[in-house]
């Protein structure tokens, strides 16, 4: 469970990224945060895992108050969160497996580390993080030789190795086209199905948002402005989340089709949620 | 942005207010074009080279006078002493051994350093630039004074080189390196801290496979230019092929001091092109 209790961020230069914030994100809850550029959608991920500190009020995980952590156990309470980039954040010259390795790189003795000494044990679980996000066959490909999208799934990968109960994602598809950032989506949403994992998405696009999570998050000048599920989203709201300017609506070729990719994933995704279930 | 665009419009005045811009028009549009700057750069260059002639005592009759000497000297050079070869083996050994151990013992401290004077990776400011100023001092010592510091503590040989050598390299390297990997894409550092990885973690697995290749191509490079210090420092009595090259020169043997030329020069070139064809292989 993530809280965030009258959580504020100013940053050094005065500029206020984030005020009052008030939250509560259940375990496997998936959390679309949408806004304008600048209102604070990475701040408020970000202080999450502590990779920028809060500087008012509490935020909150499994009840420990994450300001409180420093050095030894912020890096183990940051074992339990993975954290996706936009610019995927790989180390592009290394193979893909030698990237989703590298997750368990913090467990590691010293010269394990240096000398890049990985057991057979660790391989096998890197393979299979590859092999539940469909690349597997890429596994020792050098990862500059990927498309944007494979590489989202390594850095995906990667973050599935660390067995994490949180993954926050900060615009995850804004690099991709509509098709690829579908796929990637998609992935998002059986990840949180089939593992329970908590999802936190900054995204851009409005649609694969609605699409996707349970629950939106709008934010505007670093103030939650909506937060509610999925269904309750109208066009009021989403004028209101972007600072009271109409939401252009695109409906040229490309989103038709890829309207159409939307709805044949999320029905077979249906399907097999049914199957898991039954 | 505009208080930006301002200065730099500040900073063109002066040369553009004495002599101005020339107006082009194009249909009913403007822009103004800047006078060329080219004779005021070739005026500033006459200048500075007369002053440094007449700062340097500069003689061109000594030039012409003496000239025919160098023809002199050259032609024994080129006419080499062959049998002088075996005396040379045994110091050209020493030179390569020097520049070798030099080469590696430096480029292998430099990375530790280097890392450690990046601005990116060690957010300690002081301790940066601190470190920047000595590694500054370390370069900025010729070689070859350091080589006679060291000769003077370590007694003369093969020892007091390798460790000029290494001192030499180690500045060099490392500043090339720092400058490295402050270019490097920080993303994978970021993704590994997010993780939980410590910051020596973070650069080891998310920076250090970036910068290996520059790595050891800075490391070959330095290893090139070590060869040929390595030759001259002997002249401080730091072993190696200075000192028969000093002897040679100071018995005016110029035919012995060909053969050791050569020899350098074939090595020289030996190591320069499987050195730069590594290098273009790391690219
Ligand atoms: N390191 C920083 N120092 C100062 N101000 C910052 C810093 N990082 C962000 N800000 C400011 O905080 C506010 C929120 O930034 P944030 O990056 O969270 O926005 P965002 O919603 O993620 O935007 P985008 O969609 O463009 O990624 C912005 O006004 C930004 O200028
Ligand atoms: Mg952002």
């Amino acid at each position: 469970m993530i809280e965030f209790v009258h959580a504020g961020k100013t940053y050094p230069n005065g500029v206020q990224g984030l005020k009052d914030v008030n939250l509560t994100i259940e375990q496997g809850e998936f959390v679309a945060i949408i806004g304008l550029s600048g209102a604070g959608k990475s701040t408020l991920i970000r202080t999450i895992n502590r990779m920028i500190d809060a500087t008012a009020g509490k935020v909150l995980v499994d009840g420990v108050d994450v300001m409180s952590l420093h050095g030894k156990a912020l890096r183990r309470f940051r074992r339990h969160i993975g954290m996706i980039f936009q610019s995927f954040n790989l180390v592009t010259r290394s193979t893909v497996i030698k990237n989703v390795l590298t997750s368990m790189v913090p467990d590691m003795s010293f010269f394990r580390v240096l000398f890049g000494i990985f057991s057979r044990q660790q391989e096998m679980a890197a393979l299979a993080a590859l092999d539940k996000v469909g690349i597997l066959d890429k596994a020792y490909t050098r990862c500059d030789q990927l498309s944007g999208g494979q590489q989202q799934r390594v850095a995906l990968a990667r973050t599935l190795n660390q067995n994490p109960s949180i993954i926050l994602a900060d615009e995850p598809v804004a690099a991709l086209d509509p098709v690829t950032a579908n796929q990637v989506m998609s992935d998002f949403r059986r990840i949180n199905q089939e593992m329970n994992i908590t999802i936190l998405i900054n995204i851009h696009h409005v649609d694969l948002a609605l699409d996707f999570a349970d629950r939106v998050i709008g934010i505007r000048a670093g103030e939650i402005v909506y937060d509610g599920p999925v269904g309750s989203v109208t066009q009021e709201v989403l004028d209101s989340i972007y600072n009271g300017a109409p939401v252009p609506k695109v409906a040229d070729e490309q989103t038709a089709k890829a309207a159409a990719e939307i709805a044949a994933l999320k029905a077979s995704l249906n399907t097999s949620a049914k199957e898991a279930q039954g | 942005m505009a208080r930006k665009a301002k200065t730099a419009q500040a900073k063109l005045a002066l040369f553009d207010r004495i002599f101005k811009p020339k107006t082009m028009t194009v249909g009913e549009h403007t822009v103004l074009k800047p006078r060329s700057r080219t004779w005021l750069i070739l005026l500033t260059l006459i200048v500075a080279v007369w002053g440094a002639v007449i700062v340097t005592d500069f003689d061109f009759g000594i030039i012409i006078r003496r000239g025919y000497q160098f023809t002199v000297i050259l032609k024994k050079i080129f006419n080499p002493d062959w049998s002088y070869f075996h005396k040379v083996l045994p110091p050209l050994l020493d030179t390569i051994k020097m520049s070798v151990m030099g080469s590696f013992i430096g480029c292998t401290l430099a990375l530790p350093f280097a890392v450690l004077a990046s601005a990116n990776i060690n957010h300690n400011g002081v301790f940066v630039a601190v470190l920047r100023v000595l590694l500054n001092i370390v370069r900025t010592l010729p070689t070859l004074v350091i080589a006679s510091i060291c000769a003077l503590i370590f007694k003369l040989g093969t020892f007091a080189g390798t460790v000029a050598i290494t001192l030499f390299t180690f500045g060099l390297v490392t500043k090339m390196l720092y400058e490295s990997i402050e270019t490097i894409d920080m993303g994978a550092f970021e993704a590994m801290e997010a993780l939980g990885a410590t910051r020596f973690q973070a650069f080891w697995s998310g920076c250090f496979p970036q910068i290996l290749p520059t790595y050891l191509s800075h490391s070959l490079y330095s290893f090139e230019i070590n060869i040929r210090a390595a030759s001259i420092l002997g002249y401080v009595g730091a072993g190696g092929l200075g000192i028969l090259i000093n002897e040679r020169i100071g018995w005016r043997d110029y035919e012995g001091l060909g053969m050791v030329l050569i020899t350098l020069f074939a090595v020289v070139l030996i190591i320069d092109n499987t050195s730069q064809y590594l290098r273009r292989k790391l690219s």
